[in-house]
């Protein structure tokens, strides 16, 4: 699992928790507000409050979530992350709809008049509108899901791998050759990699050798080539 | 590979874009039915409390009815008189709201008024405007007091505060009585019938005197007791009923009131 993929996980959760605590959007003044929040929008008007539900609203979030979980649970091929992509820009594309909806539906101009007994009453309520944090994550996300998309969730670069015995792995993983576990290293056919120390042994049936890190992946995928194919999992590998 | 992961992306691309703009479409359907309509209940208005018309000038206060949660507080506004056309700026004062306007000659002879104007205010934190219309019956308020008495040598002079809105005269007096304030009480003088003594005063706020010249000459049942104050008396009361004529435009208006003075003459009680 990718941490780039992870991290695009972790910004989808952290937007829909968010949300729950702070409106994505809203309408804020003394005696009128309106707030976006994951169920709907809350107007409150004086003493008064209201919920209204716009169904898009569930698809922001739902879409977010797609965006995040996907790249984690198909992780094949690369067509996920151009999903994902896909999801977080229809998550965004939902949160201004829903925002337009406001615009259109719940407008306010500022101001409210109410009929009296002689005369009407006129009050001015000036409102401010606002983004809220998580619409700046929600943007976050998707730009992380483009760059993910662009790079195929490998902007991070090769990891620094402290043990040398891990990087033979991760060699043989990626090119599907079998290989087996044994005490301070791998087996490969017939040949054994053993760490010892700060230095690695290249044990083959007659001898020992001691080799650098790139003779001893050399050594061990030459063995591997060998192998009949087998079918492995590459995360994002294939077009 | 059982299946294309292009067909896949493909297909559920197609699917949550056709959900998407589904919901989008669904959205713009029911929003009608998804939003309320507000508006303020029971909120604060302005009402015309009374119009008094005297002749320093016309006082309209209005009253400021909070009948909700909801508390207005009022800061400045205005007022105009239909009937007259006067605009004039209120007063706030202590949260009662009062408009003074100068008496003009129209003003005798309204019964009532119309009443409009705006007051400003803050409605739970927010600047509002209450918008009013009245039609309100005005009170004219006449007042004729006695201001000073004196009486020597059979001679009573009776300074009246005249206070009116139209010209009056004032007279006759009919059954005028002056007395001392004891236990028992002594007449200094008594009149029963009419004294033709009449005097003009003009709209405002004046002060007339009138002289009478107290003798059995002013009719048969005028008893003279005394032609100054009686000795070791300080305290008498003046008796007055008095015929009032206010002098409207429309016609005259005479009616009687009973005018009465207790005072204390020299520095004794």
């Amino acid at each position: 699992m990718r941490v780039e993929a992870l991290l695009q996980f972790a910004l989808a959760i952290a937007y829909v928790v968010l949300w729950v605590f702070m409106p994505a959007w809203s309408i804020s003044g003394a005696n009128y507000s309106i707030s976006l929040t994951p169920w709907g929008y809350v107007v409150r008007f004086f003493s008064e409050t209201h919920v209204i539900p716009p169904p898009t609203v569930y698809a922001i979030w739902l879409f977010a979530i797609g965006a995040g979980l996907l790249p984690l649970v198909w992780r094949r091929s690369r067509y996920s992350l151009y999903l994902a992509t896909l999801f977080s820009v229809i998550s965004l594309s939902m949160l201004m709809d829903t925002i337009l909806f406001q615009q259109r539906y719940l407008q306010f101009h500022g101001y409210t008049i109410a009929p009296t007994p002689n005369g009407y009453i006129y009050v001015s309520l000036p409102a401010k509108p606002t983004l809220g944090i998580p619409t700046y994550v929600l943007l976050a996300l998707t730009i992380l899901s483009i760059f993910n998309m662009v790079t195929r969730a490998r902007w991070l670069g090769t990891r620094v791998i402290e043990d040398p015995i891990v990087a033979v792995e991760r060699v043989l993983k990626v090119l599907h050759i079998e290989y087996s576990r044994v005490e301070g290293g791998v087996k490969v056919g017939g040949i054994k990699i053993i760490r010892r120390d700060d230095s690695l042994l290249l044990v083959n049936d007659h001898r020992i050798d001691e080799v650098d890190l790139g003779t001893a992946i050399t050594e061990a995928v030459k063995v591997g080539l060998k192998q009949p194919v087998s079918v492995g999992v590459v995360d994002y590998g294939e077009d | 590979m059982a299946t294309n992961p292009f067909k896949i992306t493909l297909l559920i691309s197609i699917l949550s874009i056709a959900i998407a703009l589904t919901l989008i479409w669904g959205t713009a359907q029911t929003a009608p039915n998804l939003i309320r309509y507000s508006t303020l209940s029971n909120a604060p208005y302005i009402k015309v409390d009374s119009i008094n018309v005297t002749s320093n000038g016309v006082y309209i206060r209005l009253a400021l009815i909070n009948n909700g949660s909801l508390v207005f507080k009022p800061t400045g506004g205005w007022v105009e008189v239909v009937d007259t056309g006067q605009v004039v700026n209120v007063t706030v004062i202590n949260g009662t709201v009062i408009a003074k306007l100068p008496l003009t000659l129209q003003w005798v002879s309204l019964a009532s008024v119309g009443v409009k104007g705006i007051v400003s205010g803050v409605l739970n934190g927010s600047g509002a405007y209450i918008a009013f219309f009245d039609v309100v019956p005005i009170h004219v308020i006449n007042t004729i007091g006695i201001a000073d008495v004196s009486y020597a040598d059979c001679v009573l002079n009776v300074t009246l505060s005249v206070d009116t809105v139209v010209p009056v005269v004032i007279g006759p007096i009919i059954n005028m009585s002056l007395f001392t304030v004891s236990t028992p009480g002594y007449y200094v003088f008594e009149t029963i019938g009419i004294i033709n003594t009449t005097i003009y005063a003009p709209a405002g706020s004046h002060n007339v005197t009138l002289t009478i010249q107290v003798s059995p000459a002013l009719g048969r049942y005028t008893y003279v007791y005394s032609c100054n104050y009686l000795s070791g008396f300080s305290k008498y009361t003046l008796w007055l009923p008095i015929g009032v004529t206010y002098m409207y435009p429309t016609g005259n208006v005479t009616s009687y009131t009973l005018l009465t003075k207790t005072f204390v003459v020299g520095g004794g009680s």
